[in-house]
């Protein structure tokens, strides 16, 4: 049976801390960018912050952990790719991309509508001696290609070993942890396969508070958040989706309404 | 035979044709692709045997566990430990690019002096001459190791100081030294037991005390919920991380902070709120109202609102003793849920940026904050993993990096029970590092080395009987078999952690309500200490815009 | 005083006369600068990458993809001018054809060359034939752009071998005659290329699903945009051949094609951008009412931001639109070479606005709720790149211009006013 690896992000504990982009980062030799900027760094995992739009004591913020969303249908990036470099894994679901077949062309990350593709505008190079601090199971890129979040995929598999070492068909899930989700310091990043009904995941994932960013486009992404403020379910739409008003209680202090 | 010119265009013209349906330029195509993937200067990870070995992050003293997996001898990842007692398996951002530090190019490899090259032998022999020549004080940024018994016995034995760069979380407690004899570095939060914490600009979900000691209450007991179990009120100037998901933000003023606890407690002593009786703080409730740039209704509001769900304890970032005079209005000083003693310590560190006495030099360990810069005339020997730049030490001594000498963990500050940890070294060091400790002792061979306080701290855990070793299972002391047990055990990634504080057995006077803080508060987010910061934190402050590069407390 | 002047004169058709060679390098001087520097610009991005850009990730596309579509556009002339005189038999537009090819030659090679330094492993570039995706738009942009390009060469071919010392050789002769024949059949062939990747270059932008303001219905697999930009194309390119004749003309001094031409050039352009505008115009109405709002964007969220605001859109479809197109179809106008020059630069600024429109626009405006709207800037390495092709295309035509038979041999004074 095929699984559907996805994730729940609860945005009511995210305290964009930046960990998970760290470890990310760590995770798959990702090179370090001193003389990047946040246009043109190399962030496969990226915190980003939203806002209630208000300000002084009325203003709310919320912070948003952007990755692949791992598109499930008619996934833009795939679509475009006049290579192939990129393909929906039948079996797990998640979006590879294959940096050794990538032209270079970022055809992909125009269409990538979260922006979750990132190019290799630098040749990715370390201080002397640092390469022996890379992980082994990630193969590094080179210039002039695009990546992106594989969810983890050199964990699946080592997790596959183990259970092929078992003699086992299937994974245990508990071994195919993504660096982002072991990393979080309030456990807001859950993981897990939502094509599995009695997976923790899926089930969260279909609770009245998930929601998915730019739903409405159609490409089922695979990557949920929640949270129990209306106003951050509201960045589900784009901009034209209102935002609920806070109640002041009075200048300086206000009230959050929750709910 | 005359070749023609039109000949040899015909031939070329044949030539190009045909070598279409030979392999040659499909073979040379295809070898292109495997070029550009091959390039020599496109990094390799390193190929080797793959294990997973336990330490403890020792860039702070919060002494955070610590998996990392080695490869070929070499760290290529880390993890978090979830069944550390502390960090309960988080880790701070810059602790999941540790493993990358010891290359960093600023990396410290030589001794310097005075800004040019120079050798182990020529540091050594100008210490031990300052030695001879007068007072030389020793200043330590990690307490409670070791390795600062030893710089503590040397500095005793040479008449110098030994003095202590104590956490901001630590400094916070300062007050209580003078209202009950109890050292700052004995007290701790009991915040596992708190129902209100009302932090003052303290970021407690982002960067306060052990990652994952609050981060982990705080997601377990209020994230998300509409009744938390635990309310984190949060004063801040603006929406930092902490109060945007906090239970209820409290915007006031900059450096209001103050004001604000001296009005809280103001009206927790005017409604008679709580038990306690003493003397009032100066400022009125309008004064308050008007520094804060609060209603003093919402003053009011605010004060019923702690003691509303009790045990309610008040922390503050640096030293304030109206903040920590609040605490004791709400009962919060030697009581559970509030500020606990954890340990029998009875005598105070001197604080480093105390007035210093005229001495002949200065011994900084590399422990100690890059920032930090002793206001003396002394010759500096300073020791260093890395050189943060601009520093007026005399002498740069190359240190030990991360995880490359063997460490011992005291108990993390904020903490509301003892701990203790061993931080194996996990790779080799340079042949050319050398720790303060290690120097001392090749200085004077009469203190006793590291490892071996180690091994007799840990006999003295076993001996004591008390406590809990908590390693992938929690087993009491009163059941290790040995000494050695203990200390194996330890090695290998347990966590020895000491009985709750009891209640009672300590108080706090407060004669009469302390003056103000001087000096705007301490903002712990915005500078920072270390000398450098891990490469990939690029990704944190220069690659996006998650954070704002901070600035150098003195630069 | 010796007769030692450098002459090439035995290269020059006969009967035709040019200026002396010392001028004609004057001439080209100036433009192998720019054309140095620009190799200069695109070497320093294929050696450091394209850091030397000021692309990024958010604008992955810029200065040259617009650029790129924009010259392909306008190279259209070339294909539709073959079309109509070889496939409609409209003899009277024969002066024009050498031109067409040529300027078709130097929108496709100067096109496919900065291809070639914008992506970020040129070696790779075979990738897209050995593994194409029939899904992409791009793969199919990649195969037309370049079978087209082949056959302009094989267009410019008879048109090189007709130089009086190539003709010489016998073989040549032959060749070119044989090509010659072929021509027909090139112009069917590019008729049908150009008719696929014109539109592809349009169905780039229409099937980004995840970019509504540019996100498009259609018919079947190809969205709107694929037709638009074909009818734009068509519509422009007969314009901007127009444009590059008068200026040769202008620079030559010399009456090169009959006033009729221009006439019919400009009367083809402004009918085709007639029906342009109108189907535009529709498509614009279909997708602010139906398609953006069904995808949950609101068409006014796209245009709040100055300068970009709705303005854009009137100065698109009617200022450089509709007013061009009355201008070129209208007899008291299009009678004027003066209406008609003019009317064809705002039909050429025309689509290239929404070329730019499409490629740059698109980027910078918001898709996520938290995006803010982005700014970009082209550094000097993009921009000197371009002014590389630009001189690129004026050599080439300048080169053509002295030594083949570009036009029917030329009547009026050889007044010189600068240069050729």
């Amino acid at each position: 049976m095929s699984a559907r690896y996805g994730m729940v992000i609860d945005l009511d504990r995210c305290t964009g801390c930046g960990s998970c982009m760290m470890a990310c980062a760590s995770e798959n030799n990702v090179p370090p960018l001193p003389q990047a900027t946040a246009r043109t760094g190399l962030t496969p995992m990226l915190v980003r912050k939203a806002s209630n739009g208000m300000e002084g004591g009325a203003r709310r913020e919320v912070f948003i952990p952007i990755m692949c969303m791992h598109c499930e249908h008619e996934t833009p990036c795939v679509k475009v790719c006049p290579q192939q470099a990129v393909e929906v894994d039948k079996a797990t679901g998640i979006v590879m991309q294959m940096p050794q077949r990538c032209l270079g062309c970022r055809y992909c990350m125009t269409a990538c509508p979260y922006h979750a593709r990132y190019f290799n505008w630098w040749d990715p190079a370390w201080p002397k001696g640092m390469e022996k601090s890379l992980n082994p199971g990630v193969a590094s890129r080179m210039r002039g290609v695009v990546e992106k979040c594989n969810m983890c995929h050199a964990r699946l598999h080592t997790a596959k070993e183990k259970a092929a070492a078992a003699g086992k068909r299937e994974i245990d899930l508990a071994d195919y942890v993504p660096a982002c989700v072991e990393a979080c310091p309030t456990g807001a990043i859950r993981f897990g396969n939502l094509a599995d009904p009695n997976d923790a995941a899926s089930k969260e994932a279909r609770s009245p508070e998930a929601f998915r960013l730019l739903a409405r486009i159609g490409t089922e992404p695979k990557v949920y958040y929640k949270s129990k403020e209306a106003w951050v379910r509201a960045l589900a739409e784009s901009k034209s989706g209102s935002v609920p008003e806070v109640k002041r209680v009075e200048a300086g202090h206000a009230e959050v309404q929750h709910g | 035979m005359k070749v023609s010119r039109r000949d040899l265009l015909v031939w070329s013209a044949g030539a190009a044709a045909g070598l279409i349906v030979t392999p040659v330029p499909w073979k040379l195509l295809d070898d292109t692709s495997i070029w550009s993937q091959n390039w020599p200067w496109i990094p390799q990870p390193t190929r080797g045997p793959v294990e997973m070995k336990q330490s403890v992050c020792t860039l702070c003293p919060q002494g955070c566990g610590m998996r990392v997996r080695m490869a070929a001898g070499w760290p290529v990842g880390v993890a978090g430990v979830s069944s550390h007692p502390v960090s309960r398996g988080a880790l701070c951002p810059l602790g999941f690019g540790a493993h990358q530090l010891n290359w960093h190019p600023q990396r410290l490899k030589t001794v310097r002096h005075r800004g040019g090259a120079s050798a182990w032998g020529d540091a050594q022999a100008a210490f031990a001459k300052a030695c001879k020549e007068g007072p030389v004080v020793v200043i330590d940024g990690y307490p409670g190791r070791a390795a600062s018994s030893m710089l503590e016995s040397f500095a005793q034995k040479h008449d110098g100081g030994y003095r202590v760069v104590l956490s901001a979380e630590t400094r916070a407690l300062t007050p209580y030294e003078k209202w009950s004899g109890v050292p700052a570095s004995a007290l701790g939060y009991d915040l596992e037991n708190a129902k209100t914490i009302v932090s003052f600009g303290a970021p407690l979900l982002d960067g306060w005390g052990a990652p994952g000691r609050f981060t982990r209450l705080w997601a377990e007991r209020a994230a998300g919920m509409n009744d938390p179990q635990l309310r984190l009120i949060q004063v801040d100037e603006s929406l930092s991380r902490t109060a945007s998901r906090a239970w209820q933000w409290v915007p006031v003023r900059a450096s209001a902070e103050s004001a604000l606890a001296a009005g809280v407690a103001r009206v927790l002593l005017e409604e008679r709120l709580v038990a306690w009786r003493g003397p009032m703080p100066s400022l009125t409730l309008a004064e308050a109202a008007e520094r804060t740039g609060l209603s003093a209704d919402a003053i009011r509001d605010l004060a019923r609102t702690i003691v509303a769900r009790t045990p309610a304890v008040a922390i503050g970032n640096g030293i304030d003793p109206e903040i920590a005079a609040l605490n004791v209005v709400l009962g919060a000083a030697a009581t559970p849920g509030g500020i606990v003693r954890r340990s029998k310590r009875g005598a105070a560190y001197v604080p480093a940026d105390a007035a210093m006495p005229s001495v002949r030099a200065a011994l900084i360990d590399a422990s100690v904050p890059w920032d930090f810069a002793p206001q003396t005339d002394a010759e500096v020997f300073r020791f260093a993993a890395w050189d943060g730049g601009s520093s007026r030490a005399d002498w740069l001594l190359p240190a030990p990096g991360f995880l490359e000498e063997l460490m011992d963990v005291p108990t993390a500050p904020t903490l509301a029970a003892e701990t203790y940890a061993i931080a194996p070294s996990l790779t080799k060091p340079p042949a050319e590092v050398q720790s303060a400790a290690q120097f001392l002792g090749g200085i004077d061979p009469s203190l006793t080395p590291v490892d071996k306080i180690i091994h007799s701290r840990c006999g003295n855990l076993f001996h004591a009987r008390a406590g809990t070793l908590i390693g992938r299972e929690a087993t009491p002391v009163a059941k290790i078999a040995s000494a050695q047990a203990l200390e194996e055990q330890l090695q290998k990634g347990a966590v020895w952690v000491g009985e709750a504080a009891r209640p009672g057995g300590w108080r706090c006077e407060l004669k009469e309500w302390p003056a103000a803080a001087s000096g705007p508060p301490e903002n712990l987010t915005a500078t920072w200490s270390a000398p450098v910061l891990p490469p990939l934190a690029t990704k944190l402050y220069q690659e996006s815009s998650l954070r704002e590069m901070p600035a150098r407390r003195n630069a | 005083m010796a007769s030692a002047a450098l002459t090439d004169s035995r290269w020059i058709t006969r009967g035709e006369e040019r200026t002396s060679l010392s001028r004609f390098l004057l001439w080209l001087a100036p433009w192998t600068v720019l054309l140095a520097l620009g190799a200069y610009a695109a070497g320093l991005c294929l050696y450091f990458g394209l850091n030397q850009t000021n692309m990024d990730n958010r604008f992955a596309f810029g200065l040259w993809i617009f650029l790129d579509l924009g010259i392909i556009a306008l190279g259209a002339g070339a294909f539709f001018t073959g079309f109509l005189v070889y496939i409609l038999k409209r003899a009277e537009l024969r002066p024009i054809l050498n031109t067409a090819v040529v300027v078709g030659f130097i929108c496709y090679s100067g096109a496919v060359g900065i291809l070639g330094i914008d992506v970020g492993q040129p070696l790779r570039f075979w990738f897209t034939f050995w593994h194409p995706n029939t899904h992409s738009m791009l793969t199919e942009v990649t195969f037309c752009i370049t079978c087209y390009l082949l056959v302009l060469c094989l267009e410019y071919i008879p048109i090189l071998l007709r130089n009086r010392q190539l003709r010489k050789l016998p073989s040549f002769l032959v060749f070119e005659h044989q090509l010659h024949k072929l021509v027909p059949v090139l112009a069917g062939v590019g008729t049908l290329l150009s008719f696929f990747h014109q539109g592809s270059l349009g169905g780039l932008y229409g099937v980004l699903r995840g970019r509504p303001f540019a996100f498009r219905q259609g018919f079947f697999i190809w969205p709107s945009t694929f037709f638009l930009f074909i009818l734009s194309a068509i519509a422009t390119g007969p314009s901007f051949l127009m444009l590059v004749t008068a200026t040769v003309e202008k620079v030559t001094g010399r009456r090169l094609v009959p006033q009729e031409v221009f006439r019919r050039l400009g009367f083809i352009s402004g009918s085709l951008l007639a029906i342009y505008v109108a189907a535009k115009s529709i498509d614009t109405l279909i997708w602010l009412n139906v398609t953006s709002p069904s995808v949950g964007f609101a068409p006014w969220q796209y245009y709040i931001y100055k300068p970009f605001g709705t303005p854009i859109l009137f100065v698109e479809i009617v200022l450089l639109g509709l007013v061009p197109a009355f201008l070129l179809t209208y007899r008291k106008t299009a009678m004027r070479r003066g209406w008609l020059l003019s009317a064809a630069v705002l039909a050429c600024a025309g689509v290239l606005l929404n070329r730019f429109v499409l490629t740059v626009q698109t980027l910078a405006v918001p898709t996520l709720p938290f995006d803010e709207f982005l700014q970009y800037t082209p550094s000097w390495q993009e921009v000197a790149s371009f002014g590389g092709v630009i001189a690129y295309g004026v050599i080439i035509y300048s080169l053509s211009y002295r030594y083949l038979p570009m036009f029917a041999p030329s009547k009026g004074e050889n007044t010189n006013v600068s240069g050729d």
